[in-house]
């Protein structure tokens, strides 16, 4: 009767899929080229390699899209400024780095120098942009 | 030569007066010695402020921009002719990097806990240290010159 159970199993087991791991993208690559690691000969150490489950570092918005901005695109810019008040927000609402941040910075002060912006307002057909941010639900608290 | 980026703002004028200004403009730039690269134009704009030039308010304007070549000592000069011009409203110049640098977002250093951060982690090492960061006084001189 055992005998008999054992080719039923093996072909119950067949039918089961192996579960697919979410393994990222690094890994199967990495995987490909086993020949060329260290301890590939000894099968007791582990292999070294970079760590496959490493998370994808978080960027911010325009590196993420490698957006330049420039004191040309106004649309860009004005997304930055306050509605009320024509102000730039600070880096904790924008939840840009600091490198963008100052490139912000500096193209919205050459945009309203040249008078392509405003400095206390907001052009009208900016207001209804899409928002990037919430302005009144920071991410990070003020430094101060 | 290196390459520059002159933004203009021009009061609004009949299409063969805003000629004559940017060929003035152009000239300004040849007889310094540079050349012309491109000359764009961004449009006629509604001036976000008034802006106020010769005892006149301007409320609109035209915006240009000139991309040339110039020697860097004559730059100065050319700013200040531009400054000098009455159609001219607005002015600057910007120079045009050859390889735009490549600057990795740090946005996931920062979001860390001060404790994680490189900045922080530096700062506390210094200070552990007892190091304060020393300007160099620049003097020529071997002493403190004046009278503490």
């Amino acid at each position: 009767m055992f005998l008999k159970l054992i080719p039923q199993i093996s072909n119950a087991l067949k039918g089961i899929k192996k579960p697919q791991m979410q393994i990222s993208a690094n890994f199967c690559s990495q995987v490909s080229n086993l020949n060329d690691f260290k301890n590939e000969g000894d099968s007791d150490e582990p292999i070294e390699m970079k760590n496959p489950f490493e998370k994808e570092k978080v960027k911010c918005i325009l590196c993420r899209n490698n957006i330049e901005p420039s004191y040309k695109n106004v649309q860009l810019l004005s997304q930055f400024q306050s509605p009320y008040t024509g102000r730039t927000y600070g880096r904790h609402i924008t939840g840009l780095c600091k490198n963008m941040q100052e490139k912000v910075e500096m193209s919205i002060m050459r945009a309203q120098h040249l008078g392509f912006m405003g400095y206390v307002t907001k052009q009208p057909r900016f207001l209804k942009d899409p928002k990037l941010f919430n302005p009144e639900k920071p991410q990070r608290p003020h430094k101060y | 030569m290196p390459t520059y980026e002159l933004a203009l703002m021009l009061r609004t004028m009949s299409r063969p007066e805003i000629v004559t200004t940017l060929k003035r403009t152009t000239e300004a730039i040849f007889s310094k010695g540079g050349f012309l690269r491109q000359l764009d134009y961004l449009g006629d704009k509604q001036l976000p402020y008034r802006v106020h030039k010769n005892s006149q308010k301007h409320f609109t304007g035209s915006a240009f921009i000139v991309t040339f070549d110039v020697s860097p000592k004559k730059l100065d000069d050319l700013l200040e002719e531009y400054t000098r011009d009455v159609d001219i409203l607005k002015r600057s110049i910007f120079k045009i990097e050859d390889e735009p640098q490549k600057i990795e977002c740090t946005l996931d250093e920062e979001l860390k806990p001060p404790a994680y951060r490189k900045e922080v982690i530096n700062m506390m090492e210094k200070a552990a240290k007892g190091q304060k960061e020393k300007y160099p006084q620049n003097t020529g001189l071997n002493y403190y010159p004046f009278q503490k």
